[in-house]
C-alpha cells in the first residue's frame, strides 16, 4: 500500500461495547498525526460527525449481538479492503461473552429484574464469528502502542500478527516479581502478550483480556495452578470474564 | 594483582568514589526479590541477595538494542551507533561473573559483535563473594562457580568488620585506588586470610547435583532420547521465563521499527526465547522443535552439551534462576538428577 | 530497567560501531517470473563489486521497514558477468511477498555471503550426482553451473530433478541446455503429470535406480524439502553410498547470519556457519536436522 499516492481511508465502527477503545485511540494525539500523513479518517463517531462509505480499512469495535448488527457488519465487510477487529469485545467477545452463560429470560432477570419490556439483546459474538477479520488488536482497552505499530505495519503492506506467546514473556523482562509468588492468581501464563504486561506491572493481576494462547499447555497450566494451590475451577470466574465466547465455542467444536 | 582492605563503614565512601566517573549498578531489593539497578548510595544496596530477577547480562546485551537507523527506500543504514556509559557492576556474584564470561565467549568471537564489544569496554565488574549458599535451586558448587576465579576487575570478600578486595585487572587497579579508604595489604596476608574464610565458607555449601562437573558432558551425551524430556515438556507452559532470566541465554530476534510518518526507522534486536513455539519455524510452517519437550531439551543442551563442544565451557552457571522463575516448577536440579539417575542405572 | 533514575553525571556517549548489520546496496538488473510463486532476480552490488561467494552460500536480503530474509544464491561464481549474482525467491511470507513486488532498477539491501559452501575441493576428481527437489534446484544450480564451467575437474555428472508438476519446473531453458551436453546426464520427473508432459512421472527416488554409481568415487549432492531427504538418502544408502559422500543443504530461518541469534540452530550446529551445507554423516542422528 505504501506505493499508493492516495491516502488510505480509515473508518471506525462500534457495535456492542463501551466505546472505551475508541476513546483510548483519541489519546494517541501526535502519534496519530504522524500516521495521518498516510491516511485519512472518514468515520469516527467519538471525534467526527461526518460519515462516509468509502474506506479501505474498517476498525470494528464491540461484539456482534443482533441480527441488524450482522447486516451492518456484512455491509462494512463489503466496503472495506481490510477489517481490523479491535478491543476484546470485537476480538474475543470480551465481557459481553458473559451473556452466553444465560438464557434470554435469565439475562433479562439479572440485568433488569422485575421489568417488563421486549429484550433486544441477542447472542454476543466476536467479529470473526460473523465476517472474515484480517487483523486483530486485542485488549480491554486496546494498547495504543500496539495500535500504532499495527497500523504502520499494515500501511507498509506487512500486515500485523499479535504475539503468540504468554504475557509472562513481557512481564519477566520488566523484572516484575511474579504475582503468583505474592499469592495472587494471574492469567498471564495463559494469556496472549502484546500489552507489555501492563496490569502485572502496576500490581494488578492479568484478567486475560487479550484472549487465551492459541496453543496453551493443558497439563502444564493445570500443574501450575496446583503448584500455587488452586484448581481450574478456582480460576474459572476470572477466566470467563473475558473468554466465555472462546470457551463456549470450544465446547461446541 | 594486589589486595586492599575496606572498612565496612566506608562502603558508601567507596560507592561515592566509584560514582565520580561511573554509573554504578548494584543489587537492590524489589519486594521480596532483587534486581540490578542504578544506585546513589550504599544504603540502597543489598549485599546479601538471592540472584537478581534478570542477570547483569542486561547491561552487556540490552533486551532491546538499536542496530542502526535507516531511511525508507535506502539500502544502507544511515548510522550504526551504540550508547555506552562507563559503568561499574557492583557486587556481582561469582555465578553471574561466570555468566558474563560465557557471553564474552560468544560475542567476542567468530565474528566479534561490535555493539557488545564497545559496551563491554566501558563496564567494570566488582564482584562480591557469597559466603552462604543462597537456596535449593543453586548448583554453583557442581558448576564450580561458587568461588571467585576470573572474569572480574575486583572481588570483595566479607572478612567480618572489613572487606578484602582483590584487584584483578588494570581496570580494577584504576578503580580501587587514589582514596585513603582503600588500605593496601600485603598479598600474602590477604591470601592467607581469604583462604581461611573460604575454608569455613565451603563447609556451608553442599552439592545438589548427583553428577560431578566432569561427568555431566557424558551424561548429556547419552540422554538425548531420555523420557525425562517428555515429562519436562508436559509441564512446560512456554512462558519463556527460564531463558529470559538465564545469564547465558543470548538468542535474539531482529525487527524494523518504523517512525510514525513511515519515513524511516530503526533496525533492532530484541531478546528472544527458544522456548516460544515460533522460534524454530521455517518457511512452509515447518517447525523443527514443535514440541515443548524438544524445546526444553534444546535449552538444557545449550547449557550442558552444545557449548561444551563449541566453546569447551558449560553455559550453566548454577545460579538457579531458571528453576526459581519457572511457572511450572521445572527444576534444573531435578531434571539433571533424573537423567543422571537413568544414566547411572544403565 | 529504569534508566530514568540514573542521575550520575558520567558521560553517556553515542559512538560509531562497525556497520556489521548494515547491508550493501544491491540493484536489481533483471527479473523474471519463473512460476506462479517463484521469481528470478539478478542483482548487481554497488560499484559492480563481486559478491565473492561459492556455491551453497546464502545472503541476507534486506528491505527497510520490512526486515531481512536469508536467500540461497543460485548463480555460480564462475558466471561470466562477475558483477552480478542471481537468486530465485518463492513468495511465502511477508518479506518474500514484498520482494516479489520489486522490478528492474529497484534497490535491495544485501548482507553476506554467509555459510559454508558445498565442499567443491572434495568433489573434484569425483563422479557427481545432483538431486534437486522443487526449490532445491535454486542453490544446487550454483554448483551445477560451477561444475559445468570447470567440467574437466570432475568425473561423470548426473542431474536428477523432481518437482510437483511440469508448471513448477525452474530454469527449464538451462535444463534444455544440459540435455544437449554430451558429458552430462539429466533426468527430470514430476509427481503429477499434465497433458503436455512427455517425461517421467513419479517421485524423485524413482530416478535413482537408473544411475550407475561407483560408490568409491561418487558424491551425491541433494537439495530439496525435508521430506525428500529421508527418501533420497535411504535410496542412496541402499546403493552403498558412504554417508560422508552425501551432501545436503538445509533451510532455516537465519536472522543474523553470524552464529549468534540462535534461530537456525539444530542440535549443536548453527546452520548459518556450520552449514547450510552438511554431509549426511554430520547430520545423521540429529533429530532436529531433517
Amino acid at each position: 500500500m505504501s506505493e499508493d499516492k492516495k491516502k488510505v481511508r480509515i473508518a471506525f465502527f462500534d457495535f456492542a461495547c463501551c466505546e472505551g477503545c475508541q476513546l483510548q485511540l483519541t489519546y494517541l494525539n501526535e502519534a496519530f498525526l504522524g500516521v495521518l500523513e498516510h491516511c485519512e479518517i472518514v468515520n469516527f463517531r467519538e471525534v467526527i460527525s461526518d460519515k462516509s462509505d468509502d474506506y479501505d480499512i474498517a476498525f470494528i469495535e464491540g461484539s456482534i449481538t443482533r441480527e441488524c448488527d450482522v447486516e451492518r457488519l456484512k455491509k462494512i465487510r463489503k466496503n472495506a479492503t481490510y477489517i481490523i477487529a479491535y478491543g476484546s469485545c470485537a476480538t474475543i467477545g470480551g465481557i459481553n461473552g458473559l451473556r452466553r452463560r444465560y438464557t434470554d429470560e435469565e439475562a433479562k432477570e439479572i440485568v433488569y429484574p422485575g421489568r417488563e419490556f421486549p429484550l433486544e439483546a441477542g447472542w454476543p459474538r466476536p467479529v470473526h464469528e460473523v465476517v472474515k477479520v484480517d487483523f486483530f488488536l486485542h485488549g480491554c482497552p486496546v494498547n495504543n502502542d500496539e495500535v500504532v505499530l499495527a497500523l504502520k505495519s499494515i500501511l507498509l503492506g506487512k500486515g500485523y500478527t499479535p504475539p503468540t506467546h504468554a504475557v509472562c514473556v513481557e512481564c519477566k523482562l520488566k523484572e516484575n516479581v511474579c504475582l503468583f509468588e505474592k499469592g495472587q492468581v494471574c492469567m498471564g501464563p495463559v494469556t496472549r502478550a502484546g500489552c507489555d504486561a501492563l496490569c502485572p506491572s502496576w500490581g494488578n493481576t492479568c484478567y486475560g483480556c487479550r484472549g487465551i494462547l492459541d496453543n496453551p499447555a493443558e497439563q502444564g497450566q493445570t500443574d501450575l495452578l496446583e503448584k500455587y494451590g488452586y484448581t481450574v475451577d478456582d480460576i474459572k470466574e476470572k477466566f470467563d470474564l473475558y473468554n466465555t465466547c472462546k470457551m463456549e465455542a470450544d465446547k461446541n467444536e | 594483582m594486589r589486595y586492599v582492605y575496606l572498612e565496612k563503614s566506608d562502603l558508601d565512601k567507596m560507592i561515592q568514589h566509584l560514582k565520580k566517573e561511573h554509573r554504578v549498578v548494584a543489587p537492590v531489593a524489589k519486594e521480596n526479590l532483587f534486581v540490578f539497578a542504578d544506585v546513589e548510595n550504599a544504603e540502597e544496596i543489598t549485599l546479601e541477595y538471592l540472584p537478581t530477577i534478570l542477570p547483569p547480562k542486561k547491561y552487556f546485551f540490552p533486551p532491546k538494542q538499536v542496530l542502526g537507523e535507516f531511511t525508507m527506500g535506502e539500502t544502507k543504514m544511515s548510522s550504526t551507533t551504540v550508547e555506552v556509559e562507563p559503568t561499574v557492576i557492583f557486587a556481582a556474584h561469582t555465578c553471574d561473573i561466570d555468566g558474563m564470561e560465557c557471553l564474552h565467549t560468544v560475542f567476542r568471537n567468530d565474528p566479534v559483535d561490535p555493539y557488545y564489544k564497545k559496551i563491554e569496554k566501558e563496564i567494570a565488574v566488582i564482584g562480591y563473594e557469597c559466603m552462604f549458599p543462597c537456596d535449593e535451586c543453586a548448583t554453583c558448587v557442581t558448576m564450580d562457580t561458587h568461588v571467585p576465579k576470573a572474569g572480574y576487575d575486583a572481588m570483595m570478600t566479607d572478612a567480618g568488620d572489613k572487606f578484602i578486595i582483590h584487584i584483578n585487572s588494570k581496570k580494577g587497579d584504576a578503580l580501587i585506588s587514589n582514596n585513603p579508604i582503600f588500605k593496601e595489604v600485603e598479598s600474602g596476608t590477604a591470601k592467607e586470610e581469604i583462604k581461611k574464610l573460604r575454608a569455613a565458607k565451603l563447609k556451608k555449601f553442599d552439592v545438589k547435583l548427583k553428577a560431578s562437573y566432569s561427568e555431566l558432558p557424558g551424561i548429556f551425551a547419552d540422554s538425548y532420547d531420555s523420557d525425562v524430556w517428555e515429562g519436562v515438556g508436559k509441564r512446560c507452559v512456554s512462558c519463556g521465563n527460564c531463558t529470559a532470566v538465564c545469564p547465558t541465554c543470548y538468542c535474539f530476534d531482529m525487527y524494523d521499527e518504523v517512525k510514525l510518518d513511515i519515513s524511516g526507522g530503526e533496525r533492532k534486536r530484541v531478546w528472544d526465547s527458544c522456548q516460544l513455539e515460533e522460534f524454530a519455524e521455517v518457511a512452509g510452517n515447518e517447525n523443527f522443535r514443535e514440541e515443548r519437550s524438544s524445546r526444553q531439551r534444546h535449552r538444557y543442551y545449550r547449557k550442558f552439551d552444545y557449548p561444551v563442544k563449541k566453546y569447551n565451557k558449560f553455559f550453566c552457571t548454577g545460579c538457579g534462576r531458571c528453576t526459581r522463575a519457572c511457572m511450572a516448577e521445572i527444576s534444573l536440579v531435578e531434571t539433571v538428577n533424573d537423567i543422571t539417575k537413568e544414566n547411572k542405572n544403565v | 530497567m529504569c534508566d530514568c533514575c540514573n542521575e550520575s553525571n558520567t558521560k553517556k556517549q553515542v559512538i560509531e560501531v562497525d556497520p556489521q548489520y548494515s547491508p550493501m546496496e544491491g540493484t536489481i538488473v533483471k527479473t523474471k517470473i519463473m512460476t506462479e510463486t517463484e521469481k528470478f532476480f539478478e542483482i548487481k552490488l554497488e560499484g559492480g563489486k563481486e559478491l565473492g561467494h561459492m556455491p551453497g552460500q546464502f545472503v541476507q536480503f534486506s528491505l527497510f521497514g520490512i526486515g531481512e530474509a536469508p536467500i540461497s544464491i543460485s548463480s555460480s561464481p564462475t558466471k561470466e558477468d562477475k558483477s552480478t549474482f542471481e537468486v530465485v525467491v518463492r513468495k511465502a511470507g511477508v518479506f518474500t511477498s514484498a520482494m516479489h513486488k520489486l522490478e528492474e532498477d529497484d534497490k535491495i539491501g544485501v548482507r553476506g555471503p554467509f555459510g559454508k559452501p558445498f565442499p567443491v575441493d572434495d568433489l573434484k576428481g569425483n563422479d557427481l550426482i545432483f538431486v534437486a527437489g522443487g526449490l532445491g534446484l535454486v542453490p544446487l544450480r550454483s554448483l551445477i553451473n560451477f561444475v559445468i564451467d570447470k567440467r574437466r575437474d570432475f568425473g561423470s555428472v548426473d542431474i536428477l530433478l523432481g518437482c510437483k508438476a511440469p508448471k513448477d519446473r525452474l530454469f527449464t531453458d538451462e535444463a534444455e541446455g544440459w540435455n544437449k551436453l554430451t558429458d552430462i546426464n539429466h533426468a527430470c520427473t514430476v509427481d503429477q503429470s499434465d497433458p503436455e508432459w512427455k517425461g517421467n512421472v513419479g517421485v524423485i527416488t524413482t530416478l535413482i535406480p537408473g544411475v550407475d554409481i561407483n560408490v568409491n568415487r561418487t558424491y551425491a549432492v541433494v537439495v530439496g524439502p525435508p521430506i525428500m531427504y529421508k527418501f533420497v538418502i535411504s535410496e542412496l544408502l541402499k546403493k552403498g553410498m558412504p554417508e560422508k559422500q552425501i551432501i545436503l543443504s538445509l533451510e532455516r530461518r537465519m536472522k543474523c547470519g553470524l552464529g549468534k541469534c540462535g534461530h537456525c540452530q539444530i542440535n549443536d550446529k548453527y546452520v548459518c556457519q556450520d552449514g547450510p551445507t552438511f554431509t549426511y554423516e554430520e547430520l545423521k542422528g540429529l533429530e532436529e536436522a531433517l
